[in-house]
């Protein structure tokens, strides 16, 4: 009974991490339909506004030090400036222009802040321990639960229950909900384009730092393509939890990190190295089933 | 004779290389129902997008409220107090039938008149108080044109554009939207400028008419003075094969 608990607890604690960053990819896609593919880098520019930007062969850890709520501060501002400025001088020009024109325009940009990391930090991977602390576990009766995983959940839990009350409560909110329904109906009622699309990208960015932080804790070294697989498996949670549905957002993440952690679980032990390869042909599957992902956005609903 | 709230100059407006409307002149002046009619594929909505700001004319100018519109967003149209009723409705599903409502209130300081247009507007439209909590997707056709209506009413505008209002609903729905279009002008002094395909109905709601045939003003007057079907019939479809070209196209 406990491994599989422990693997359930394994399961819902990345499931969690992906679903934070899937929403960060959906609260985007909602309001200016673009899969922001930098958002993996996103990611990486969080861990390594941990250390002081030198090229030495070892971190140099600054913020990283720092008490966690000045470090989380730091780290957000850092990753949402980064994002209004990506808005402002990349999706911004390309407005109007088709989804697949913005979509290679944050391939572009992901490749900049990449190769930007790699000029300034050099391209090794570096070690970064953040939140030693919490590696080591609690004991629920015969369960134990390292205290990361349980900080993993706690925290994305709390975000989505903020997001919700955001999205239902808040007039910012509620303009974003209109706007990713009927961008211009909303626009035509006074609803402001640029702040509407300004806020998606400070929540998005507030995500990839949150997931970023969460992510090194446990992971212990940043890299400058450390944030592509995330992306890859928040795009992947994106499309199979239905696009544009931030409630599919959310399952899709969850479901992506099931299927993962599951698979790593009850695969025979030489097929565990190809463990992503049958995460691949789950999600195939699933899309084979329901073409439209889980959870159907009503957006999508019209179009059909 | 009052400033216009909506005075077009010899717009042209292309999609592409395609021409929708090739210099068409208009004006609505405060109080009045304008009826743009026409056949499918005439420029009507064209026209009413380039007015709401949603489409840039290739030549020509859009004056709201005596502001040209030229390079506004369509939010800062909005904000001249002008609001949109599109075809279709564009009701936003997803959301309450009371966030549909206020969605268009949030840039607005006034919270007092807010307050008090929105319990207007819950009295005026019964179905609508008492589906406030319910997804907007649910109402029917009728009951979200409705809601279209009310939503544009309470962003704070002075002028609506209504485009087809009647498409897609039953012969009795269309009475009651029109008798509350008619409403909005005699008691709350809302200027209409409505897109319809009818004549017949067109001459029944407005003050005005223009009768707009691929992309060109072909005919324009009172509906009393165009009460003489058969001329409006030849300008709505261009039977006469010299009509069009050497008329002026504001005639007022």
């Amino acid at each position: 009974m406990i491994p599989i608990l422990q693997v359930l607890v394994d399961a819902i604690s990345l499931g969690s991490l992906y679903a934070l960053a899937t929403l960060g990819v959906g609260l985007v896609f909602g309001v200016l339909r673009l899969i922001n593919f930098a958002y993996g880098d996103f990611i990486t520019v969080a861990s390594y506004a941990l250390i002081l930007p030198a090229a030495g062969a070892t971190a140099e850890v600054f913020i990283g030090r720092w008490p966690w709520p000045f470090l989380v501060a730091a780290v957000v501002l850092v990753v949402v400036i980064l994002a209004l400025v990506s808005e402002f001088l990349v999706f911004r020009p390309l407005r109007t222009a088709k989804p697949a024109v913005l979509m290679i325009g944050s391939f572009a940009l992901g490749y900049i802040i990449q190769n930007a990391i790699i000029v300034v930090y050099n391209a090794r991977p570096k070690a970064v321990g953040i939140w030693s602390g919490l590696g080591e576990a609690i004991q629920f009766g015969g369960l134990r639960v390292p205290g990361l995983q349980i900080v993993t959940i706690v925290a994305t839990l709390s975000l989505l229950g903020a997001l919700v009350l955001f999205l239902k409560r808040s007039p910012f909110g509620i303009q974003m909900r209109a706007a990713s329904e009927d961008f211009l109906m909303a626009r035509m009622l006074g609803v402001r384009g640029n702040t509407v699309i300004g806020t998606a990208f400070v929540i998005s960015g507030f995500l990839a730092a949150i997931v970023s932080l969460l992510f090194v804790a446990q992971v212990g070294v940043v890299s400058f393509h450390m944030g592509v697989p995330l992306m890859l498996f928040a795009f992947i949670a994106t499309v199979i939890g239905g696009m544009g549905s931030l409630t599919g957002a959310v399952i899709g993440g969850y479901a992506v990190g099931f299927a993962s952690i599951f698979l790593q679980a009850l695969l025979p032990e030489h097929l565990r190295t190809f463990r992503d390869a049958f995460v691949f042909a789950v999600v195939i599957v699933i899309l084979l089933v329901w073409p439209q992902g889980l959870v159907m956005s009503r957006t999508a609903r019209e179009r059909v | 004779m009052t400033d216009p709230l909506v005075q077009v100059d010899d717009i042209h407006v292309h999609y592409g290389r395609l021409a929708a409307v090739r210099g068409v002149s208009l004006r609505v002046d405060p109080g009045e129902i304008v009826c743009l009619v026409g056949p499918n594929g005439a420029g009507k909505s064209t026209t009413l997008l380039t007015i709401a700001g949603v489409l840039s004319p290739t030549q020509g100018a859009v004056q709201v409220a005596g502001t040209p519109i030229a390079g506004l967003a369509p939010e800062r149209v909005a904000g001249l107090g002008l609001s949109m009723v599109p075809e279709g409705r564009h009701i936003f599903g997803a959301l309450t039938v009371e966030e549909n409502l206020r969605i268009g209130t949030y840039g607005r300081a006034d919270r007092r008149e807010i307050e008090r247009e929105y319990a207007r507007i819950l009295g005026e439209f019964p179905v609508l108080a008492e589906r406030r909590r319910t997804m907007a997707a649910k109402l029917s056709g009728g009951e979200q044109q409705q809601l279209a209506i009310s939503r544009a009413l309470l962003t704070g505008a002075k002028i609506l554009l209504v485009d087809e209002p009647s498409l897609g609903l039953a012969p009795m729905m269309v009475e009651r939207v029109y008798d509350i279009l008619r409403d909005l002008r005699d008691r709350r002094g809302i200027t209409l400028l409505i897109v319809e395909e009818s004549t017949e109905r067109a001459v029944d709601v407005a003050d005005r008419i223009y009768v707009l045939r691929r992309g060109l003003i072909e005919l324009a007057g009172t509906s009393a003075g165009l009460a003489d079907r058969e001329h409006l019939q030849r300008a709505y479809f261009g039977f006469d094969q010299s009509a069009g070209d050497d008329r002026p196209a504001t005639p007022r």
